[in-house]
């Protein structure tokens, strides 16, 4: 009983309803007494009368027949009788008319506490949002993971909302809701920087909207946005009792002290609800799996502690190139899956491309030659004479050496490469240098600078300089007291960048290549090689050290340097796909489809060149806190977790009165055409 | 002849029919005797110049018409016989009961047409010709006619026919058979629509011997009709009413009533020997006449 009461609510008043009911008995009065029927003469009533006779015999089904017309009038005025008692049943309704529907694709909602995961369960709400949209509503679609994408512009269509929502895939990106909240923003708020521009007609219309956030909500609190007209409402996805062992970090490092030892870092950490109720925690122990190129080097047991991290380290042989992977094997609840498997890979070092152009210098010769400076780099030795060369030319511009040292000798233009000019200026204007002069004595060297560590300049004496002025943006690495009147030059060396290169000018020649004669004791000083060590190290691949142990976010860019200039290098990703890259410019090659975790082979084209690997991991301890937060953060304002939709009582009356007109029409085309059902 | 008869006559055939009724003649399956010498040639051996057969001759025979030639070469007496030429009685009976006087043309004046059609074939064929109608009394029978020149009297009898006469079936018959007892043909013109039937009025014709042809005439709003709504349907004869709502079912019904009560007819008329033929209002007379009658063998 209070069920039906629940479902009907009376619009009608006794008397109203006393009038309605008065009105069926009265439509089968009329058709019984048969009020009026039309008098017709014809022939014979002979045959009609026989007819009638046979339609008496089975007399009431007839009757029932006959009267189909009162029965669909009965019919008519039930329903609207029905109508009338507003039937309806418990639905949701959204709130609004204009609704963004913001779904989060980061890895976090790949979690699998909800549902087969959280993204599945937050698609399975908007398309319940979605049925809940009248007609008049218009909705967008976006997906946000570190960068926003609009799945779908504002439409009425539901079809293709709900196409556009089955196309939203789950990412390994991070989080960040800042780009879709802007872009959300610019949609529903007026456009107020534009007051001073003309051109206002273009403004899209702005008008208030519903955000509906869909989220765990572990996302980098937006400042400085004003939200204006959006209305925001966050669904939570995720339950209070997830739990989560991800690892954080995961690096393999060439030991400083031992250089033949791979140093291998690992760091766990257990994320789980905020302890708010004094409960002691439990160790949890987390078995840790390292594979070396899929075979198994390392299997250990690591104790999480109270804080809720634990790590990993040890030390292996040095190994040209190749993939550590490291699994965790966690017997407690882990419902994120993405951050349970890390990848390190190990490339060569990258041995430097040098170009030497000199007349003859042993001391230089004798310091590129040493173990040391072979295994930073591979020198190649030209005359001057070579700079006219067509092949120079090419190489220069084509970025193939890392450094070229000119030897008392320089170069029409700069070529795409990190340089050394001893004893010469570079053909710049930015460039200085005052007279030559002699002696010399050193006043003090920049140790700070990677270039000048360990070199010890005391001990050094030099015949004849030429101090020099570096660009604006240079700096002075080796200081001496030939300050003259009026100039400033008093370098001996210095450095300036130079677009994406460095230049390095020594003030001094170390040889008089012309007349054989020594200018400086330096080459005999033990700084020397050291100093020749620096420059191949720091002129020679800067990005050395990088390139060896290569790791990116998801999503993130990688930049690739080949040995050799190439046009285009392959990349394979860890689904095995294959993908071209083209050159960038500078010997780059910029490969930006991460979106996986695994490792990338670099593969080139050319198949002198070995193989280079870069890894994509996670890494993000935001998203590996699984845990869904009560509030979000946007600008200044905080929002709690609210329901998407209201309960709302759904009426049927509309459709009830549609179902009467149908009758109605049928009554009338039954009367009309004679037509019998 | 005045101009109204000339009228009369536009409105009951047409000159095209006319022409075309003259080349035609009535057929009759039985062997009639006429009282006066026709144009036909009769089964009945008889007085004419057209020799047809020979007999032996019993006592009391007509010595005229002995073949003394046959007899002075066989010594035997025979009798010539010859094909006597006779006369056809030919009678139209009209039903002019008020149901007749209904549907557009009525038909009544259907009947009349058919009427007036074949009769006119009998005329130019020197039949004797009679038309009469149910609603005639005992003591007035119709007029006699013979020869063509008898066409305008005809159609003027038949002007002068007026539905209204509400008789009962049988008993129009019946008087029909009391003034006619003659053997001949018998167009019988009718709806059928009575209520006590028409069964025993048949039977009255069927002692007759005649060569009956019943023409059931329908109007087409009684084969198919066009109503609608609650009606109240009354009886123009007897005043009779049947209230019926009108439906696709009642119409379908209606329809198999129809078609039971035609087939029914037709059943009894062709159990006893008679012509049944249906037609109704829509179908031309001299269509009716050049095809229906020429096919079921009343005329030729």
């Amino acid at each position: 009983m209070q069920l039906i009461l629940g479902f009907l609510n009376n619009a009608l008043s006794w008397w109203h309803w006393l009038v309605l009911g008065a009105i069926p008995p009265l439509i089968i009065a009329l058709y019984f007494l048969k009020l009026k029927r039309q008098p017709l003469e014809v022939p014979s009533t002979y045959l009609w009368r026989r007819t009638i006779e046979d339609l008496h015999v089975n007399s009431l089904w007839q009757r029932l027949r006959k009267n189909l017309l009162l029965f669909l009038q009965l019919l008519l005025i039930a329903i609207v009788m029905l109508a009338c008692l507003r039937p309806s049943w418990q639905g949701r309704e959204l709130v609004g008319e204009r609704f963004i529907f913001l779904v989060d694709t980061s890895a976090s909602m790949g979690a699998t506490d909800l549902g087969p995961t959280r993204l599945e369960v937050a698609k399975q709400r908007v398309n319940e949002l979605i049925d809940q949209m009248n007609t008049s509503d218009t909705a967008m679609l976006m997906s946000f993971s570190d960068r926003s994408r609009v799945e779908q512009e504002f439409t009425q269509n539901r079809r293709r909302l709900r196409r556009a929502l089955a196309a939203v895939k789950l990412t390994h990106r991070t989080t960040s809701l800042d780009e879709s909240l802007r872009y959300s923003a610019g949609r529903a708020n007026p456009a107020d920087s534009r007051e001073g521009e003309r051109d206002v007609m273009s403004v899209a219309e702005a008008l208030p909207a519903t955000l509906y956030i869909f989220s765990d909500g572990n996302v980098p609190d937006v400042a400085d946005f004003s939200l204006g007209n959006l209305e925001p409402v966050y669904t939570r996805m995720g339950t209070d009792e997830c739990q989560n062992i991800g690892i954080t970090a995961f690096s393999a490092e060439r030991n400083p002290e031992k250089p033949d030892h791979l140093q291998v870092f690992g760091r766990l950490r257990h994320f789980q609800q905020k302890n708010t109720r004094g409960e002691q925690t439990v160790d949890i122990r987390v078995g840790v799996d390292v594979f070396l190129d899929d075979q198994l080097i390392e299997s250990r047991e690591v104790r999480i502690s109270e804080e809720g991290t634990g790590g990993i380290e040890f030390s292996m042989s040095d190994i040209d190139s190749g993939v550590l992977k490291m699994q965790l094997q966690a017997d407690s609840r882990n419902d994120l899956v993405v951050d349970d498997v890390a990848f390190a890979s190990v490339n060569r070092p990258k041995l430097s491309r040098v170009l030497l152009l000199t007349s003859g210098n042993d001391a230089l010769d004798l310091a590129l030659g040493t173990k040391q400076s072979q295994k930073l780099a591979t020198v190649r030795h030209e005359t001057p004479g070579y700079l006219n060369d067509a092949n120079y030319q090419q190489q220069a511009e084509g970025g193939l050496y890392d450094l070229i040292i000119y030897d008392q000798c320089a170069p029409d233009k700069m070529p795409q490469a990190n340089t050394l000019f001893i004893g010469q200026l570079p053909p710049m204007d930015s460039w200085t240098s005052g007279q030559v002069q002699s002696p010399v004595s050193i006043i003090d060297t920049d140790r700070t600078h990677p270039l000048m560590q360990f070199i010890e300049m005391g001990n050094v004496e030099i015949v004849e300089a030429t101090p020099i002025s570096p660009p604006r943006g240079g700096t002075v690495l080796i200081d001496s007291d030939l300050v003259q009147e009026n100039t400033t030059h008093a370098a001996l060396f210095a450095i300036a960048p130079r677009g994406g290169f460095e230049d390095t000018v020594l003030g001094f020649r170390l040889v008089d290549t012309v007349a054989g004669e020594v200018i400086t004791n330096w080459p005999i000083r033990v700084s020397f090689p050291l100093f020749v060590n620096n420059v191949l190290s720091y002129l020679g691949s800067a990005r050395r050290a990088s390139q060896t142990f290569m790791n990116v976010q998801p999503g993130q860019p990688v930049v690739v340097q080949t040995d050799e200039p190439l046009q285009k290098i392959q990349v394979v990703s860890p689904d095995g796909s294959n993908l071209e890259v083209t050159r960038s410019g500078l010997g780059h090659f910029t490969f930006t489809d991460t979106e996986t975790i695994g490792v990338y082979k670099i593969k080139n084209t050319s198949a002198t060149d070995r193989q280079q690997l870069f890894t994509v991991n996670l890494f993000d301890s935001r998203e590996s806190s699984i845990w869904p937060q009560l509030e979000l953060e946007i600008g200044h304002e905080t929002i709690p977790v609210q329901s998407a939709s209201t309960p709302t009582r759904r009426e049927a009356w509309k459709y009830l009165l549609v179902v009467a007109l149908a009758v109605a029409l049928l009554e009338w085309y039954i009367f009309n055409r004679r037509v019998y059902l | 002849m005045s101009s109204s008869s000339t009228e009369a006559l536009s409105r009951l055939l047409t000159p095209e029919l006319l022409a075309q009724l003259e080349r035609m003649e009535l057929v009759s399956r039985k062997i009639f005797r006429g009282r006066m010498k026709g144009e036909r040639r009769s089964k009945r051996k008889g007085q004419s110049v057209e020799f047809a057969d020979f007999r032996n001759y019993v006592p009391g025979d007509d010595l005229r018409f002995i073949d003394w030639n046959l007899y002075a070469r066989l010594d035997k007496l025979f009798l010539k016989m010859y094909l006597e030429e006779e006369d056809l009685h030919f009678y139209a009976l009209l039903d002019d009961s008020l149901s007749m006087d209904f549907g557009d043309p009525t038909k009544l004046h259907y009947a009349k047409q058919l009427a007036a059609a074949v009769g006119f074939i009998g005329l130019c064929r020197a039949d004797r010709v009679r038309i009469e109608s149910l609603g005639q009394t005992l003591r007035q029978p119709g007029p006699v006619l013979r020869g063509r020149h008898s066409l305008w009297r005809m159609v003027e009898y038949l002007e002068a026919i007026q539905g209204g006469d509400s008789v009962p079936l049988v008993d129009g018959v019946k008087n029909f058979c009391l003034r006619n007892s003659g053997k001949g043909i018998l167009l019988f013109i009718s709806d059928l629509m009575d209520k006590q039937g028409y069964e025993s009025a048949f039977r009255f014709l069927l002692a007759q011997q005649m060569d009956v042809y019943v023409v059931h005439v329908l109007s087409p709003e009684e084969l198919d009709p066009e109503l609608q709504g609650d009606l109240r349907l009354i009886d123009c004869e007897d005043g009779e009413h049947a209230e019926i709502t009108v439906s696709r079912p009642l119409l379908d019904r209606y329809k198999q009533t129809v078609a039971a009560f035609v087939d029914s007819a037709r059943e009894f008329c062709t159990r006893r020997g008679m012509t049944y033929l249906l037609t109704n209002t829509n179908i031309p007379v001299e269509h009716f006449v050049a095809s229906y009658l020429r096919q079921r063998g009343l005329v030729r």
